[in-house]
């Protein structure tokens, strides 16, 4: 049925546009670490999101012309952010070099608040179109009903 | 009245309005889905032109039947039938730094018609069958 392919294809984006607020969490949870497994600061973490063809078990849906063109959303790639990290000044920090300078991560807590808002606004938009998907199949059951 | 005439072109016509604005739904959700992916572009599906076209020949070239014996021909409803809209691409007048031209707001206004079209012409074609309903019944349909 075409209601669920346009469920389908909001619910890619549900969990990639959660992904990307993990990694938002995670940036601002570590804003200020110093330390990681990989040694040296936090890096900043971003999500890369890539519109891909409409997977399911019903391939013969593909072949419809009107849906060929229907996308769904994918995180394809985690990238770390490859700006430097901001150096603070703070010689009793035992992360501190020689010089008494920090290194602190690349996440700017500003921008991670921007971010999380659009992420928020993407999520919300994409369960109304669920919603309208839904009605819109709730509806149509009531064509033969009164 | 043939039976034919009693469903006649609006059963067909807001079937297929139902099942195109079902299509569109589709693509306004891969809109919106995509509204933060890079280089992405939003589509949508245009047939307006194209049903209001395919009505036009349907109420013109209809091929009258005036003898029993005739073989009515449904040159109409195949013409309505074969309407499946085109796929035309709506780039926002400002695509963003990473080639993405969809306009959230744009989005959700365009969902939003299509689902008061959509319902529209459920509603029409419910109203449509309580009517016949009514005239087999007599009683109002219930």
């Amino acid at each position: 049925m075409d209601f669920f392919n346009s469920m389908n294809v909001s619910a890619s984006a549900l969990s990639a546009e959660r992904t990307r607020m993990n990694l938002i969490s995670s940036n601002l949870a570590n804003a200020n670490t110093t330390r990681t497994p990989e040694g040296g600061p936090y890096k900043r973490k971003d999500a890369v999101f890539a519109a891909t063809p409409v997977r399911n078990s019903f391939d013969r849906v593909l072949n419809n012309a009107a849906n060929r063109d229907v996308r769904q959303v994918e995180v394809m790639q985690i990238v770390e952010d490859q700006r430097p990290p901001q150096l603070h000044f703070d010689p009793s920090h035992p992360d501190a070099n020689a010089q008494g300078f920090v290194a602190m991560p690349n996440v700017n807590v500003v921008e991670e608040m921007a971010d999380m808002i659009t992420t928020t606004r993407s999520y919300e938009a994409n369960v109304t179109a669920i919603q309208a998907a839904k009605s819109m199949a709730m509806k149509a059951l009531e064509i033969s009903s009164k | 009245m043939p039976i034919d005439g009693i469903f006649n072109t609006t059963v067909e016509l807001l079937g297929k309005s139902i099942d195109l604005r079902t299509k569109n739904q589709n693509l306004i959700s891969s809109n919106i889905a995509n509204a933060e992916t890079p280089n992405y572009v939003s589509k949508s599906l245009a047939f307006e032109d194209e049903l209001q076209g395919a009505l036009k020949g349907a109420q013109k070239g209809a091929p009258a039947v005036t003898d029993p014996r005739h073989i009515p021909l449904k040159g109409s409803k195949e013409r309505l039938q074969s309407v499946a809209g085109r796929v035309v691409e709506t780039p926002a007048k400002t695509p963003g730094k990473d080639g993405n031209a969809v306009e959230l707001e744009n989005e959700m206004t365009k969902m939003t018609e299509n689902q008061i079209m959509y319902n529209a012409s459920v509603q029409i074609l419910s109203k449509k069958f309580a009517g016949i309903r009514s005239a087999i019944t007599g009683t109002g349909g219930n």
